[in-house]
């Protein structure tokens, strides 16, 4: 009884009335966000090509691309890109969001330096990197590490995976590093000073202090920021692409870069797309482990 | 009198260890900024002779703007100029579509009550956890299908779903006293008048952030324009330096003018950081982990 009353055409009217502020971006979002995402997965289930008919193959897509001898490296190359780069870039940005915590003179200086690389596109940024690490004896890379007497020779850097990768790693740090200081920097500064200073009464030491003070109060950022750059360690492309163009023999290529050659330089759409799905499933477990990895080290550190 | 003495001197030396510091960190901080200067530095000089000169030249001898100029010069159909110009209006549209869409949405979903609205946020937010590989092929297909490819739209129209905005947004709504939209109410403003007249000058940091991310977003985008721009005229200019940069194959002579691009490109973005890095600082915080 009482929902027919609620259900008067006056609030019938309020609640179209409301659904007119969502609608504009709802439109955009299904057509751009939720159409794609129905039509990606039946893109997967097609031999999917511009010019020839679309046949339906069922999961041929995913066999094939299950048994490509191609697939399977650029899965181990981003996942040990990503096992590498996440942590890398959390550790360095909580260092430098401590160090920006404090005021000092010249912060905004600081600020530019450590931060707004990762506000940089990555044309202008990686043709920047790749010039430092150019192969020839004058390149910055080569001539400086040569002069300290690191390496007698100049190095080209992307001739060989494991250094080409450690120039990846390296440049991804130092470019993306800065939206995280950010996320860090935000979550100390809510921390109240008291309660460092009553630690410190205690005698506990830094270290202590980050763990049973810092490390609790910037939880949710830090898991805010695990699955946001698990997510972005997957979408590796523009590195690989600009820095080592994949090489030296492929084993640069990401899984970002196996679906470009196979789908728009194959134009193997249909495969394309069921790479992108096993994209999506690695970056959820991973994102499920790391959430799970990252919880326990904080559990055990509370307990 | 004494005990004054030791006081001032731990004072002192304390300043006097904060100051090394402070200097050391700008130090630091010049190192880790190299590649940039390196960048600006390289970009002034004009001669393959000056450009691969050891020891390295952080300040050029004899500094040109040569290379800009190179780059500015139409070549092959390639215009640095054009490539701009598609960029800003590119990156203009989408963050004023951006917010004329995301407003709304943000309002109604932080503000309003109707049914299905809790479904419509949660599915908004798990989206966001979703990699953008995975809408590659169908967009490539959906605006190829509307027979957009090699336009602006087809640059614009994909990003406009995106929920970052709506959510951003919404964060702040949040913050919006309910005594505000009671006194509103009573007064018998209309929900549309409730938010040109009270919302959008309540949110007006949050827009700034949302429209400088849009924008840089935008400016800074590679993967898609590199899909779906074949023709030259349509080039964005991360696409035209990448196309430019072709001629990358012979290791002296492209460096300079590449150097003047990547510069370029890079100058935009570090103005728009300088300018508003307290409000970027405080957008980012805010839009990753909501109000606690």
């Amino acid at each position: 009884m009482r929902q027919s009353h609620s259900k008067s055409p006056r609030s019938f009217r309020r609640e179209v009335g409301s659904w007119l502020f969502l609608l504009p971006h709802l439109f955009f979002f299904i057509l751009f966000v939720a159409v794609p995402l129905v039509f990606g997965l039946i893109i997967s289930f097609f031999n999917w090509s511009l010019l020839k008919e679309n046949v339906f193959i069922g999961f041929n897509n995913y066999v094939r691309t299950w048994n490509d001898s191609r697939f399977w490296p650029t899965v181990q190359h981003t996942v040990i890109f990503a096992l590498i780069s996440v942590p890398l870039v959390i550790i360095v940005a909580i260092l430098f969001a401590h160090i920006l915590k404090k005021k000092r003179f010249g912060q905004l200086w600081l600020l530019v330096a450590f931060v707004s690389p990762a506000f940089f596109g990555s044309v202008g940024i990686l043709s920047s990197w790749k010039w430092i690490f150019a192969s020839f004896p004058s390149g910055l890379a080569n001539y400086y590490l040569d002069k300290v007497g690191l390496i007698n020779n100049a190095v080209s850097w992307f001739g060989s995976t494991s250094v080409a990768w450690g120039v990846i790693i390296l440049v991804t740090v130092w470019w993306i590093v800065g939206f995280s200081i950010l996320l860090y920097l935000g979550a100390l500064q809510r921390i109240p000073p008291e309660q460092y200073e009553s630690a410190k009464l205690d005698g506990a030491g830094p270290w202590k202090r980050f763990i049973y003070i810092t490390l609790p109060w910037i939880k949710s950022v830090l898991f805010f920021d695990v699955v946001r750059q698990a997510i972005l360690a997957f979408g590796l492309f523009d590195q690989a692409y600009i820095l080592s163009g994949g090489g030296p023999a492929g084993t640069t290529r990401t899984l970002v870069y196996y679906l470009y050659l196979v789908g728009f330089e194959r134009q193997d759409f249909g495969r394309a797309a069921a790479i992108s799905w096993y994209i999506f499933a690695i970056v959820l477990i991973f994102a499920v482990i790391q959430l799970v990895l990252v919880t326990k080290s904080i559990r055990s550190t509370e307990g | 009198m004494t005990s004054t003495v030791p006081k001032n001197k731990k004072k002192l030396s304390k300043r006097i260890t904060a100051v090394i510091v402070t200097v050391l960190l700008w130090a630091f901080a010049a190192f880790w900024f190299a590649p940039i200067f390196w960048m600006l530095s390289t970009s002034m000089k004009s001669t393959a002779a000056a450009v691969i000169e050891t020891p390295p030249q952080w300040i050029p001898q004899n500094p040109t703007l040569e290379n800009y100029k190179i780059i500015f010069a139409p070549s092959g159909g390639l215009s640095l100029i054009r490539a701009t110009l598609n960029s800003v209006i590119v990156a203009v549209s989408s963050t004023l579509a951006t917010l004329v869409l995301s407003i709304p949405a943000a309002y109604a979903l932080s503000r309003l009550r109707f049914r299905g609205r809790m479904l419509i946020f949660w599915i908004y937010v798990a989206v966001l956890a979703f990699p953008a590989v995975l809408f590659l092929i169908p967009h490539f297909f959906i605006i190829n299908g509307m027979g957009l490819s090699n336009s602006y739209l087809s640059l614009i129209l994909p990003g406009l779903g995106g929920t970052f905005g709506v959510f951003l947004l919404r964060q702040y709504m949040l913050d919006i006293p309910r005594e505000l939209e009671d006194a509103a109410w009573i007064d018998g403003c209309s929900k549309f008048r409730f938010l040109i007249s009270i919302v959008i000058p309540y949110i007006k940091p949050a827009m700034l952030v949302l429209s400088l991310m849009t924008f840089l977003g935008s400016w800074n985008s590679f993967l898609w324009p590199l899909l779906i721009l074949s023709k030259a005229d349509k080039f964005t200019l991360p696409i035209a330096l990448i196309r430019f940069s072709a001629g990358w194959g012979d290791p002296y002579r492209g460096i300079g003018p590449m150097m003047a691009g990547a510069f370029f490109s890079v100058a935009p973005s570090l103005i728009i950081f300088i300018v508003f890095h307290r409000y970027l600082m405080k957008g980012i915080s805010l839009g990753s982990l909501g109000k606690e």
